[in-house]
């Protein structure tokens, strides 16, 4: 009660010092605002990035699951996480026969394999900085859920000299997304254009691929470009019902398991391992920069104390007064830790706004993707810009209450 | 006044206080030994030096004795822990400073009702409580006066208003005119008076030996020692009296010109 009261009475006090000094006091929360507006900016997009992923495997609701060469669990992490953009580099040994058998599996709709090839695709003198080759069969658009823009995607009555293209790589090929009849050639050979895939604006994905600059051609004609030897990536496996999926992965497991003589030397993923690789190098970036973040938030930080430090020694006098009339150490170390920590709070709250103004700018100028808004993000704001308020006031404010008051009376200004 | 039933509000035995070190060693405080009844008007006379501010300085709990014992109320207060002696300066005693010592960025109300915010008195009922205090000083129309707006007397009459606003038993005032011209002293000085006639135990240090008229007792120091300690059975009519003395030279050329001019015209009439 007592102390409900002397908080609010120094709050007020607080409002009206930091009023008094009003250009002062708005340098320092400025400091703090653009140290909380960094980690804002990088917590939230990074949490937008990473949550990519995680949306589109449950826009699957759970019917997906992946199967990859190379055993996850024994990889040192950071190679697990650059495989995530590499585009899994590993030597691939999933085959066409470990296709079928899947396809076989009671409760698969659909697999298909993603095999990718390297190379640059050209039409004339055009070469696109950024095109991937990916072969692959007919039922890659049914699992995972692709839409053509024009044209048809290839199936198995097309001619094996016919591609599907990115929207982009249409751009960048042909400086037009309608071009469905245009040919480009790759490998030394010549295919045609025959549809064009919806543009996704979705670089980061669990396919590891970005259809916006693919072109997709058929797996007998990427067999061809690597000497007659399919050599997949990924399969990625459709079942009827999120309910199957769980027996669909076991007999998966079984089934590649015989045909690679009991060596479990592939990954099956499905639901959130699926996000967790590109996850984890967001989240490992993100608390990078968030360290980064840190420091400027440290320099604000230290302006807090150095302005309070200034208004301790301002106000000697007013410390003297105040302990002459019966304020003890602990009200004026109130007084002032109250006053440092209004300011980081304030800065707290400008940040949160900020920081949001500029991850939502950066978002719709040039990345894919939103920033996140979640209580988690916001806690960290105010957490940290309460501890910073708390750390550097501490100390001003001990100062304060540690002054002599027959000393502090006798300070003239 | 009565000082016969009560025990002594201030009794100090044998209070010694010493400054520096080593060579510069300094006996500030010399074995003082003090009963001080509660309604006294106490005025502490001294050349600079002798030890009156200190002396003031440990009555009103913003310095420790080196040596000796000192009870406020019939309680020692030497060992007491440093919150325990600001909740003591809060309940139980008054400062006026000589040179006002109001919080500049406060307005008149807001300094008057300040004691009261240590003492954890609700907003309202401390706004209430200043009102009435200044009220009492004449100084209603001026509540919410920033201190600089205010004159040299009406500065200390908010400073009394604040000191007297938590009802201490002691009040304690360090050369109170010090800093003020002999009209406003005057001023001052009746409403010190008029708070003793209340019944409050005030305890001032001055150099001005012509406000000891007001005074019930006079103490004089010299050199960390009481040297004289006389009480003074006030003549009900001193204060008209000391009107005039309070004045200085100038002043006093100035009343003589007035004055002149009053009779004349008074003669006139």
């Amino acid at each position: 009660m007592r102390l409900r009261l002397l908080v609010l009475y120094h709050l007020a006090c607080a409002y009206d010092s930091l009023r008094a000094n009003r250009s002062r006091t708005i340098l320092t929360v400025l400091g703090i605002a653009i140290g909380i507006a960094s980690i804002i900016v990088i917590l939230s997009l990074s949490a937008g990035a990473s949550r990519i992923i995680s949306d589109q495997v449950n826009d699957l609701s759970g019917t997906v699951a992946v199967v990859r060469p190379g055993t996850a669990t024994d990889q040192p992490q950071l190679n697990n996480l650059t495989s995530a953009l590499a585009g899994s580099k590993t030597a691939s040994n999933l085959t066409e026969e470990d296709l079928n058998d899947i396809n076989q599996i009671d409760g698969v709709t659909a697999a298909a394999p993603l095999m990718i090839i390297g190379g640059t695709v050209t039409a004339g003198d055009t070469v696109p900085e950024e095109s991937t080759i990916i072969a692959t069969t007919p039922e890659l658009p049914t699992v995972s859920e692709m839409a053509i823009r024009e044209g048809q995607f290839i199936d198995s009555v097309t001619n094996v000299n016919t591609a599907v293209i990115g929207a982009q790589l249409a751009v960048d090929l042909f400086g037009t997304e309608q071009a469905a009849g245009r040919t480009f050639r790759t490998h030394d050979r010549t295919f045609t254009v025959i549809g064009i895939l919806a543009r996704t604006d979705n670089p980061i994905n669990y396919n590891n691929v970005d259809f916006d600059h693919a072109a997709i051609i058929s797996l007998d004609s990427g067999k061809q470009f690597n000497q007659n030897v399919a050599s997949i990536q990924q399969i990625n496996i459709r079942t009827n019902d999120s309910k199957d999926l769980p027996s669909v992965i076991k007999q998966v497991d079984v089934e590649l398991a015989k045909n690679h003589f009991g060596e479990r030397d592939f990954t099956i993923l499905a639901g959130e391992d699926l996000a967790r690789p590109a996850n984890e190098l967001f989240y490992a970036i993100g608390a990078t920069l968030t360290v980064v973040a840190g420091i400027s938030l440290l320099v604000g930080g230290i302006g807090v104390m150095n302005i309070m430090l200034v208004g301790v020694a301002e106000r000697t006098r007013e410390i003297g007064i105040r302990k002459a009339l019966g304020a003890s150490n602990s009200h004026i170390v109130w007084q002032f830790l109250l006053e440092s920590l209004v300011m980081s709070l304030v800065g707290g709250l400008l940040g949160y706004g900020l920081g949001y103004i500029v991850a939502f700018a950066a978002a719709r100028t040039f990345l894919t993707f939103n920033p996140v808004f979640s209580w988690e993000i916001a806690a960290a704001a105010f957490g940290t810009a309460l501890i910073v308020g708390l750390l550097f006031g501490l100390y001003p404010s001990i100062r304060a209450a540690r002054k002599d008051p027959i000393a502090s009376l006798r300070q003239y200004h | 006044m009565s000082k016969t039933t009560t025990p002594p509000a201030i009794v100090l035995k044998d209070l010694k206080k010493v400054y520096g070190m080593g060579d510069a060693e300094q006996t500030v405080l010399d074995g003082i030994d003090l009963k001080i009844q509660r309604g006294e008007f106490i005025a502490i006379m001294g050349p600079s030096g002798c030890g009156k501010t200190t002396l003031l300085n440990i009555l009103g709990l913003l310095d420790h004795a080196d040596d000796g014992e000192y009870l406020l109320d019939g309680r020692s207060v030497d060992t007491i822990s440093s919150g325990r002696r600001a909740r003591i300066r809060s309940e139980q005693i008054g400062f006026v400073f000589q040179s006002f010592n109001l919080i500049p960025g406060l307005n008149v109300i807001d300094n008057v009702a300040l004691p009261l915010t240590y003492k954890g008195t609700s907003k309202t009922k401390r706004l209430i409580e200043a009102s009435k205090m200044l009220s009492t000083f004449h100084l209603s129309e001026r509540e919410y006066y920033m201190p600089w707006q205010l004159s040299g007397g009406q500065t200390q009459r908010v400073a009394i208003a604040r000191a007297l606003v938590n009802n201490p038993s002691i009040i304690l005032a360090d050369e109170p005119t010090g800093n003020l011209d002999s009209r406003s002293s005057h001023v001052i000085m009746q409403e010190l008076s008029d708070i003793h006639q209340q019944g409050n135990t005030i305890i001032m240090v001055t150099h001005n030996p012509n406000l000891t008229s007001y005074a019930s007792r006079v103490i004089t120091m010299l050199d960390g020692q009481i040297a004289s300690d006389t009480k003074t059975p006030r003549p009900k009519k001193s204060r008209i009296a000391t009107k005039q003395r309070l004045d200085s030279r100038r002043e006093t050329k100035k009343q003589a010109k007035k004055e002149k001019v009053a009779s004349q015209q008074r003669r006139r009439s």
